[in-house]
Parts: C-alpha cells; structure tokens; sequence
C-alpha cells in the first residue's frame, strides 16, 4: 500500500515546515513541502494529498493577529480546495501558528456536527498570553479520551514545548465551550503534571506556567466535530524523540520503549502523526 | 488617494484582558517603581489608498479587527467613545513612526489589504501607516504624561503625540496624522575636487562622515593623478582627474575600517616597557589567527573554507557541512536598542545564506555587554538607561531570531558599569548546507563566470542605513546620524530565505553574498573580485522613495536583501521562483572580466574604478603600540572578616544575585530555542528547566542523533589586569563549555569576536598605544592557546571603536573577545548537563584551584561594597593549553561513553557558585569538602576562577571506571550529592557554606527577573 502523502505548507513565514515534514515519514507518511502559493496558483492541487499539515512559524510576522493574515489567504483563495479536502474526510492538523490560522479561517472549532462541513466562519480566537510574553517553555498536556479526534487517539499525557506569545484560546460566550465540551471537542488541556493521569483535566483556570497563556478552560487545542479537523498550540513534533525532552539527560524521558523508527528513543509526540497516516490507511 | 484611519481595541469583558497595556503597566512598575491602576491600549491604523472609506469601513473586521476578541471604528478615535472610554483618563499617549522608518505591520496590513481590495499593482504611493495609543488611569502624582511619552518611544525613529490630564479633561485627544516621507531630490553625480590642501582633505572626510585619514585620501588624489586612468576614464566619458561622489563614498565604505580590518592589518611597532622587546608586527591578523589556521588546515580535512566566505565552512560528515559567523551591531543597537539590534540577529543569518552557494541557518546565539541593568549613577547625554538598552536589545534579537525561525541555543549576558558608554551586541548564526548540490557542485564553492547577471533580492533600498559601515567606525556622538539606524524585516528575510534555498537546490545560483555594511558597493564589488569585473546599473535598482542619488542607492544598508548571480539561460527560471514566493528580484549588474567597478546610472558612467585599486589599494596603517602592566589596587581578602556562624554563606547568596551570575532564563525563554525540532541540550536544564546550561547541542537532521555543539565564552574584566589573560581565559571557557557537552575536541572550530575602544593613538585617545599592546598581546594568547588546542579561527570580526565623548567625559569598554566554539557531537543520546542528577552521585573537581583572584566576581563584588580597595592580583592563566586539552579530551570521551552524565565549569564565581549552580538545577543538596583541591588559600579554592576546572557528577557503579578514565589527569575528590536540601562546603574541619536550595534558587532567579510578573 502507498504511504499517504501530506501536504506541508510552507511560506510567507511558516517555519516548522521541516521538522512537521519529517515526522510524518518517520512513520510511514510521505511528505512534501508546499508553498502555499503554489496551490493558490493551481500549480499544485490540494486533492492529491490524504493529509494537510498547517505548521507552526509566525506568518507574516503574525501582524494584525497570529494567523489572520495567512487565514485570510487561505479562506479567500482555498476555500473550494478546503471545503473539498474536509467533505472528502482527509484529516488536518493545525500546530501553534497553523492553529492559529486554523481557528481564523473558521476551520476550527467549526460548525455544529448537525452540519459539519466548513462554513468560514470565526468562532472562536487565540489571542495574547495573559503574561504578555512569548515564551518557550515545556507544559504538561493530557487528551480527552473520548474525543472523536482522529490524531489523539489512545494518547493521555505527554510533555510538550509551547513556543508562542497567542496562545490563550477565547470564544465568546460559555456555551459555547459547553457545546463543544459535550461533543469532546476539547481534545487536548493544559495540566497540573501532579495530578493523577486521566484526572487533570479542569474547567478552573490552571495559574502561570501550568497554563501558559490563560487560555480559558485551560484549552491546548480542538478539533471540529467530525475529529478530522484539529489543532493545538504545543508542539508535539519538536518532541518526535526522547533526545529532545529536557530531562534525557536525567535518564528519565517519556516516551515508549520501542519503536520502529527510533527504537527505544521515540518520544511521546510521534503518535500523533502516526494516528493520522494510520487513519488513511484504515480508510483505504 | 485619501486616508483611511481605523482603531482596534481590545474588548472589555469576563476573562479578557489588555494585554499591550498590562504589559505597560507592568514595566513601570519593575523599571521605575511606579503603580498605575490601569493601562489600556489602542492599535491604530492609518490606510492610504484610493478605496473609499466606507468600502474599507464594510470589511474592519475581515482584517484590522478580530471580531471575537476586538472592537473597531472607523474614521474617528476610540476616545471619543464614551461606551468604550467612559472614564476620563489620566493620561493619553500615541506613538508612531517617523516618515520612512520601517513599519512591518503597516507593511504586513497592507499586504492583507491587497488580498481584500485585489488592485492590478501595489500602487506606488498607497500603503498603511500603524500606531500605538496608551491610556492611562490612576498615575500617582509626580508621573507627567511628557516623561511617560519619552519611556514609550524612541525619538530617533518615533513620534509621540501627548494628551495630559488637562488635554483629557478637555476630551483633546492625540491624534497622529499619516507620516508623508519627504521627497527626496535626486542630485546627480558631482565631481570631487581633491586638488586641495591636506587640512581641506581631511574636512572632507570628516564633513562627509568618510572615516579615512589623510593618508587614504592622498591615495585616492594619487590614484586620479596617473595619466593612465585619466585616459582609461575619458575613455568611457567620466571625469578624468577627480573621483565622482559615487567613487569617493564607494572607496570610503569599500576601505572602512568595519570593511578592511585596516588596524588588524595594520604594521605595529610593539614595545614592551617591561620585557625590553621592541618589534615590528606586520599584521595582527595575518600573523595570529590567519596563518595558525591554515597551518592547522594542513593537518585535517574537515576545514572546508576559511576567512575568505561570508563563514567558515567545515565538514560534519559526508553529507553535511556546517558553517557559523558571528557579527556585533553595537553603534545601531546604542542609537535605537530595538532595531539595531535586529538587524544585527538578521543580518548575521544573511552570512550564512550568502556562505557558498547558500547555507541553511540553523542556529542564533546572542551575547549582550551592558552596563548595569539597576544603575542609579549618571547617564551621559543620548545615552540609555541600561535597563532600556537591555529591553530594547533583548526584544529585537527575540523578534529577529523567532520570527525567522532559528532557534537561540546559546549566549550570555555580561554587565560593567563601561558598557554604558557603549553596549556590546553580538550575534551569531550557524549554517548547515549539503555538501554537494543535487548538480553535484561542491556547495561552498562560489561559482560565477563573466556574463552572469546579478541581481538584488529581496528588500528595496531606501535612504535609511546610509553611512553605517562609516558610522560604525566612528566613535559615538550626540550629533550621530539617524539614518544609521534601521528596523529588521524578518518576514521579507524570511520569503527570501526559501527562495534562495529553492533557487540554490534547483541549481540556479553561481554565486551569491549579503548586503550588509556598504550594500551593493561592497556586495557587488567583492563578487566581482571572482570574474575580475563588474557592470551596474542603479537605475535599474528598485527603490522605496523615488529620489535617491546614485550614491545613496550604491552605499545605502537597507536590510533584507542579498546579491545573486545566475547564467543568463537560467535567469527565467530564477524569476518565476521569486514571483511565486512574492520576493522582489531584479537584475542590477552583470559581471564581465575588464577588471574594473563599472557603475552607470542609466548610460552615463558614475563611477569606473579598477577592482585592484577599490580592493587592495588602501594604504596600511603604521601604529605604535606599548605595553605597561596595569596595576590596580590589590584585591586582599584576608581583610574581610567574616561572620563566624554564617562564615562564606552569606556571599555565596549575594554572588549568586550578580547580575554577571544571576538567572536570565526570564529573558532567554522569551527566545524560541526548540523551533527546527533538533535542540537536544537547551539553554536551562535540570529537574525544574531552570538550571545554567553549559553549551547548545543540537542534532539537526531529523531521526539522526549525530549532534553540533555550539558555547561561548567571555571574561572582559580580566583585560583589567591583561588583555592577553582575557583571550585566553575566554577561548578555555568556551571549549570548556563544549567539553561538558561532549564535544569531540579534535573536531571543532572557533570565531574570533573582537571588540576593543580606540586603539589609535591620537588627541581623542591618549592611551592608543596601551590600548593598541592590549590587542596585540589577546592576539598573541589567542594564537598561543588555539595552537595548543589545535582549534582552529575560522572566521571573525572585529569592532574597534567602542567609545563615547571624548576628553574627561570618555568612556571605553574594556577590550572584549568573545569566543564562540562550535563541534561536533557524536552522539546527542550521550551528553552531560550541569544539574546533579541525585543523592548519591559522586561530585569531582577535575583541574586545579590556583591562587588567582585578580579580576574575579568576588573581587569586583567587594570593591563596589567597600570592602575591598581594589581587584588586583593575579589574573587566571593558562601556562600549560596542551595538558588542558588532553585532560577535556579524557573528560570527552567519558561523557560519550555513559560515564559521566553530570558536568559543569567553573567560571564567574569559582567553585562555590558552580556547585550552588548544580544543586539548584538539580534541587538537591550535596556536601563536600575543598580540601586538596590546589595548594592555595581557601579563598582562592572556594572563589578563585582558575581555568581548566570542571565539577562532575559521577554515578556510583560508573564511579571506579571514571577514576581509571581520568587517571594521569587533575581529579579530586570533593563529596556526594544529598536528598538533604542543603550546600554544606567546607575545607577539612573548617565550615565555609552550609545554604538551602530554596534560599540559593531565590537568590539566583530573582535577579534579574524584570518581567513584572502575570499579573
């Protein structure tokens, strides 16, 4: 069976490109790097991937708002290409800026599930930290086990670097988190590291740095209703490999024991993207 | 074209904040101790265009306003809303940019603004202007809405507008206007008369901001003597015996001393008043860094490309070289902190992208000389407040380096009260690029030929950034000249940036370079030096304002922009990639092989210098040198009594609060250090993140743990007692840094950054000579010690005129190397960190504790405390770099071989400080004695910073392997690391420190956190 290939946008100040590009092949993607002009121009066409991959960076320096600039190509210029690509059931992951972007063009949280597909409409936002810095640090997520997310499947808590100074995720009014609570689109919290597995999720505002940037709910990413369509702030990909967690040195960073791409030194963020090409395959 | 404004505010509600203005908020209170109740903030935007307003009014929230988060109006102010602004503030304060100062919003609003109002070109004129309004409730009395103003901006490149609580009451707003460029007239080119007297030379020079001496302007009178050249000129229909001012200011930049290096090429006659030698010196550069490197360049393969390129290039494996640059931007970065100190982070990345045929920067490193960030002491005139300078550098380098996305795996930040005068900003980028291109040229191999074209990429050139290669190598002034100040543009940097490297994949780059200091006079000039010849034509150059002169456009910094020649047949190909990534490339200049700088404007010839001349024609300098030991007032600590029950405890928690010493993970995690997914050991390690890393480790191609070390070192105070001991101190600590990540010390290079005040002799500088004996002996350590370690220089720069006033007033920075190592690591899975790792681990000093506390923190500690007359003494050295260096190869190969997995050097505060270091990253305690860790006094032992010394933190079962590892080598035992939470030091049966962790983590991370905090 042909690996699924996934699409990596890149340009106008995208820079993960490269290592978002990598993990997918380290588990049986194939991926490329595609400017994002190039499929507004129609030199390339967004069908002919199984999976788009917005990556983190700060997209025209993330001027008027994290994101909007690089949304607003996106929803003027590949709006057919990106209803399409959601109606046909291809997943989507947005990470940090490309969540951002995500949520801007209205891909994220999306329309109700009664009628799922792509409307480009804003709901919700990410806005400045509450701490008003942008800061590299490392957070401790966990995942609702019950959301339809097709990427978190089977991951519960794992550490992660966040890296952004837009982070804080608002929508206007507690229903509508509500709403999106019941239909588990809350997919991934920021988490007290001391608490139980499974039970740090909380509704509370977790204080500065358990909780990065304020964000309401505690929120680290969503996904749409049908789970396709995800994105979070952290960044699991800068965690592919347990060299990268801050405490290998100290012999002890997470992660599994063995792995066909890393051996004993696959980190926990893998999976993520591993769910995603084997979603694909499944679906064949 | 009319005028657009709209205003953004933050809406108010359960759960929203201000952010703009609690950040405001927040730094008056940590910067000046002021509480203000509450600031809010406005984001304005001035739109010139020729869509109607209310067209523009209709679509507010598709682009200038988040609808979910944001309230808009249009064509009014925010603060005539009541419903928004029910109160009448304090005061009210909007901040926009001078006329032709870069505005990347504005540029980034436009941009947007295009993709909503789809206009067949960007209209000439049209474009977005943005702006900043502050408002302001509950200021306490005596805070003027005037000295806010002057916190909030930078008048160099700002303007404020002011509404005071008069102005408020009165609901008179301020209200700034869109900031029209004045036009500039286009002058064309003159002819400069240098038949005059040597005194009318030398005020040219000094009128037109030229910085070249009498010598240099005789030559260049000389050269336009020759009957030869007057033919040659005539020939293409230029002026026969007198340079055009396209000649003169290309000549000034080309032969600048930021350009030529002009003292470190200079012939020094060197006297030393204590030894009796009296000797010639011709070329400190060619002599002590240049010609050890090629010696050693013999012995290896890995030393790719040396001092001639952008970078040093050296192999990493067979796929891969790696390539790193390290630049200072001090001048700009005193004039605007902010600005200046991005384009130096971006400019820098421009080396590595102008490296061969195009490198990949991977990594920044930042490290900043500032005064002290709590100085209460007088400024002089123009200058900061250290505290602002620190802001402003740091969020420039934040911005510059994230926004780019390159990590920042490596710096420091060093204070005296000198660096007032002038701060030091140096930044650093390494490269990787694949070996061979996919066409199979060697990729750092420049490869152009006579007939490729060469064209600008990238930015346009504007007025802003003329002079600033000249500039630089002028001491600073109030007069000093504000279109030498320039704002980044990472985001046009960074299209540019995957475009070349698409272009350089695709195999349609023969050559290319940055322009920096000198723009295309220097980038186009130097790659002509390849084919022998060049032909331009300015008037091909796009321009930000109409009405530059053909100098300006030659000489003009304007950023982001790189100078690429590609063969004719792939000149299509070429621009079709610049169209689809939206980057400008236009083709400005030919390269031929007639041996001459061929400029036109259009079909008149501005300027036609041959190449030899414009490269190799500046005279050398002939400078005096003499050298005199310092002696300052001894550091004596066997004076100072000390409390019996607290003994050394005390000033272990006071040392550990030194700015040089403190925690700046506040300012270093607002730096991406992760992006790229390769940052194995990052700038805070340990249990918390929170502990001092020691040196970067990155492995940068993915799935691959074969790692890049990347440290630094940097000891400026011992140049005090001797210049020679500060280089060499600086280069060991560098590689002792690397050495505690595991380099592979047989595989590893380094960069000289030299950063020294005036060392020429004259009425400014009386002390030239000593100044000038105090590079002249850091050379010579330099060479001394890189011989030792066999570590080769593989690129450098040097800054020489780190001054301020003149006279009595004068101040100059104490002469600076910063030396930066990078190296290989085999293995990334096989590192050590400083953070002991728990009770039970064994704790060593390898290395020997000397009695040298000349120049130390501590000494510099107690003087300002009065409890010392002075800090001389005996500085550290290094009398034996060959045993040193296979003593950090036993401790090397220990750590690659799962020895050793805890490693930490002894720098600023000596041993105490290092171990109070590894017991906060690792939130244990340890107990351990210092007894038999050199024959010197306990003070010395406990706080002197003698080289070559490194704590390790030793496994118990590994413990016996380790010891017969490191046999032959300096290793004492000192203790063993305890669940206890308590540093307890002593020396034998004396107690010296007995501290908890909590107190010494307090201490050291409170410091200088100057965020203000989250609330």
């Amino acid at each position: 069976m042909s690996a699924p290939k996934v699409a990596v946008l890149f340009g106008f100040g995208i820079n993960c490109d490269r290592e978002t590009a990598a993990v997918f092949d380290l588990v049986g993607g194939k991926s490329e790097r595609i400017h994002v002009n190039n499929f507004v121009q129609g030199n390339r066409v967004l069908e002919d991937f199984d999976i788009l991959a917005v990556p983190g960076g700060f997209s025209f320096g993330d001027h008027l708002g994290s994101g909007r600039l690089m949304g607003n190509r996106m929803r003027f210029a590949l709006r057919e290409q990106l209803h399409a690509f959601v109606a046909a059931g291809k997943p989507i992951i947005g990470i940090c800026n490309g969540f951002q972007v995500l949520v801007k063009t209205g891909l994220l949280p999306g329309p109700n599930a009664s009628n799922p597909l792509p409307d480009f409409v804003q709901r919700a936002s990410l806005t400045l930290n509450d701490s008003g810095r942008y800061e590299d640090r490392w957070v401790t997520l966990e995942f609702d086990s019950e959301s339809p997310c097709i990427w978190t499947k089977g991951l519960q808590r794992i550490d992660c670097p966040v890296r952004h100074g837009e982070g804080k995720f608002v929508m206007p009014s507690t229903t509508d988190f509500d709403s999106l609570a019941a239909n588990h689109q809350l997919a991934v919290r920021y988490v007290d590291p001391n608490t139980p597995v499974g039970q740090g999720a909380t509704d509370e505002p977790l204080p500065f740095p358990i909780s990065p940037n304020g964000s309401m709910r505690n929120i680290a990413g969503v996904c749409d209703s049908t789970g396709l369509v995800f994105g979070l702030m952290p960044h699991p990909e800068a965690v592919y490999a347990k060299w990268l967690h801050p405490h290998h040195t100290r012999g002890s960073a997470p992660g599994p024991t063995s792995s066909e791409a890393l051996g004993e030194w696959e980190g926990e963020g893998l999976q993520m993207f591993r769910n995603a090409v084997e979603y694909v395959l499944s679906k064949r | 074209m009319t005028i657009t404004r709209v205003e953004v505010t933050p809406k108010q509600g359960a759960g929203m904040r201000d952010v703009r203005g609690d950040v405001v908020r927040r730094q008056l209170k940590a910067d000046h101790g002021i509480d203000v109740t509450e600031v809010r903030s406005i984001t304005g935007f001035l739109i010139k265009s020729s869509v109607p307003s209310s067209d523009i009014s209709a679509r507010v929230d598709d682009l200038f306003s988040d609808p979910i988060i944001e309230d808009a109006v249009t064509d009014t102010l925010f603060l005539t809303s009541p419903h928004h602004f029910p109160t009448v503030p304090d005061a009210a304060i909007t901040v926009g940019f001078k006329p032709g100062v870069t505005d990347n919003p504005g540029s980034a609003a436009y941009d947007g603004f295009r993709t909503l109002f789809p206009q067949p070109e960007p209209l000439e004129d049209a474009s977005v202007s943005t702006y900043q309004t502050y408002i302001f409730y509950g200021l306490p009395d005596g805070t003027t809405a005037e000295w806010l103003a002057s916190t909030l901006h930078n008048n160099l490149i700002q303007r404020a507008v002011v509404s005071d609580i008069g102005a408020c009451t009165q609901s008179q707003w301020p209200a700034i206007d869109y900031p029209e460029k004045p036009p500039q007239t286009f002058t064309p080119p003159q002819a400069m008369d240098l038949e005059i007297s040597d005194e009318a030379l030398i005020d040219m020079s000094e009128s037109g901001l030229l910085a070249l001496n009498l010598e240099e302007m005789q030559t260049i009178q000389g050269h336009y003597r020759d009957a030869a050249v007057q033919s040659s000129r005539a020939a293409v229909g230029i002026v026969g015996n007198a340079p055009t001012d396209v000649e003169l200011e290309c000549l000034a930049q080309t032969w600048s001393e930021h350009c030529k290096h002009k003292i470190f090429a200079s012939k020094i006659h060197h006297i030393d008043s204590e030894t009796g030698e009296d000797s010639i010196i011709d070329s400190i550069f060619k002599t002590h860094i240049m010609k050890p490197t090629h010696d050693m360049q013999k012995e290896v393969d890995w030393l790719l490309s040396v001092f001639h390129d952008n970078s040093g290039v050296i192999a990493w494996d067979e796929n891969w070289s790696v390539c790193m640059k390290a630049e200072t931007h001090n001048s700009p970065s005193a004039l605007d902190p902010y600005g200046g100190a991005m384009t130096g982070i971006v400019g820098v990345n421009r080396d590595i992208l102008g490296t061969g045929l195009g490198a990949r920067p991977i990594a920044n490193t930042d490290v900043f000389c500032f005064g002290p960030p709590n100085w209460e002491g007088d400024l002089p005139d123009n200058l900061f407040h250290p505290s602002r300078v620190l802001r402003g550098v740091h969020a420039g380098v934040r911005v510059g380096g994230n926004e780019s996305g390159i990590p920042t795996v490596n710096g420091a930040i060093v204070f005296d009260d000198r660096y007032i005068g002038k701060p030091l900003v140096y930044c650093g980028t390494v490269g990787i690029m694949p070996r061979l291109l996919p066409d199979g040229r060697e990729s750092h191999i420049k490869t152009p030929t006579a007939g490729d074209i060469v064209y600008m990429v990238g930015g346009r050139v504007g007025y802003d950034g003329i002079h600033g290669a000249t500039f630089s190598s002028l001491e600073l002034t109030e007069e000093s000249p504000s279109s030498a100040v320039q704002i980044g543009d990472p985001i046009t940097q960074k299209k540019m940036l995957d475009m070349v490297l698409e272009a350089r994949d695709a195999g349609l780059i023969t050559c290319i370079t940055d322009n920096g200091a000198g723009g295309l006079s220097s980038s186009i000039g130097e790659m002509a030096e390849y084919t022998n010849g060049c032909e331009i034509d300015l008037a091909k150059v796009p321009l930000k304002q109409p009405g530059l002169s053909a100098w300006e456009i030659l000489v003009s910094e304007s950023q982001e922009r790189m100078t690429i020649a590609v063969k004719p047949s792939d000149c299509s190909a070429f621009e079709a990639m610049a169209d689809l990534h939206e980057v400008e490339a236009t083709p400005v200049a030919t390269f031929t092989s007639s041996g001459m700088f061929h400029v036109k404007y259009n079909d008149d010839t501005v300027a036609y210098l041959p190449i030899e001349f414009l490269h190799d024609g500046v005279p050398q300098l002939q400078l005096e040198s003499e050298w005199h030991t310092p002696q300052p007032a001894l550091f004596n600590p066997s004076t100072i009594v000390l409390d019996e029950d607290e003994n050394h405890s005390p000033l272990l928690l006071k040392m550990l609060a030194r700015p040089n010493i403190a925690s700046k993970e506040s300012w270093v995690r607002q730096y991406d250090h992760e992006v790229i997914a390769q940052t194995a050991v990052k700038p805070f390690v340990g249990i918390e993140r929170d502990g001092p890393g020691d040196a970067g480790v990155i492995a940068p191609i993915h799935g691959d743990p074969h790692g890049l070390v990347i440290s630094c070192g940097i000891a400026p105070r011992y140049s005090d007692l001797d210049a020679g001991a500060m280089a060499a101190a600086s280069i060991d600590e560098a590689v002792r840094n690397a050495v505690c990540a595991g380099v592979d010390v047989d595989k590893m290079a380094g960069l000289d950054n030299f950063c020294w005040p005036d060392s020429i002799e004259s009425a400014k500088t009386p002390d030239g000579k000593f100044k000038l004996a105090q590079l002249v002996r850091a050379n010579r350590e330099l060479e001394r010690v890189c011989r030792a370690y066999r570590l080769p220089c593989i690129s450098g720069k040097d800054s020489m005129k780190n001054d301020y006033g003149s006279g009595e007033n004068k101040i100059s920075i104490p002469p600076t190397l910063l030396y930066s190592v990078f190296g290989d690591q085999p293995d990334v899975r096989f590192t050590a960190t400083s953070d002991f790792k728990g009770a039970g681990e064994r704790v060593y000093l390898v290395g020997v504790s000397k009695e040298e506390l000349g120049a130390s923190e501590l000494a510099f500690m107690l003087k300002e405390s009065g409890h010392s007359e002075g800090i001389g003494g005996q500085v550290p050295l290094l009398p034996n770099p060959e045993q040193n260096i296979t003593t950090y190869r036993a401790l090397s190969t220990a750590i690659h071989a799962g020895l050793v997995q805890t490693a930490h050097d002894c720098s600023e505060g000596g041993l105490a400080v290092a171990a109070a270091e590894m017991c906060i990253g690792g939130r244990v305690g340890a107990e351990l004695d210092i007894d038999g860790t050199g024959h010197s006094s306990v003070w010395s032992r406990l706080w002197g910073e003698s080289l070559g010394r490194f704590i390790i933190g030793v496994q118990p079962e590994h413990e016996a392997d380790f010891v017969e590892w490191m046999s032959g080598h300096p290793l004492t035992f000192l203790g063993t690391v305890t669940d206890s939470q308590e540093l307890i030091i002593s020396d034998g049966y004396d107690a010296l420190v007995n501290l908890e962790v909590p107190a010494m983590v307090d201490a050291w991370q409170n410091a200088l956190d100057m965020t203000g905090g989250v609330a």
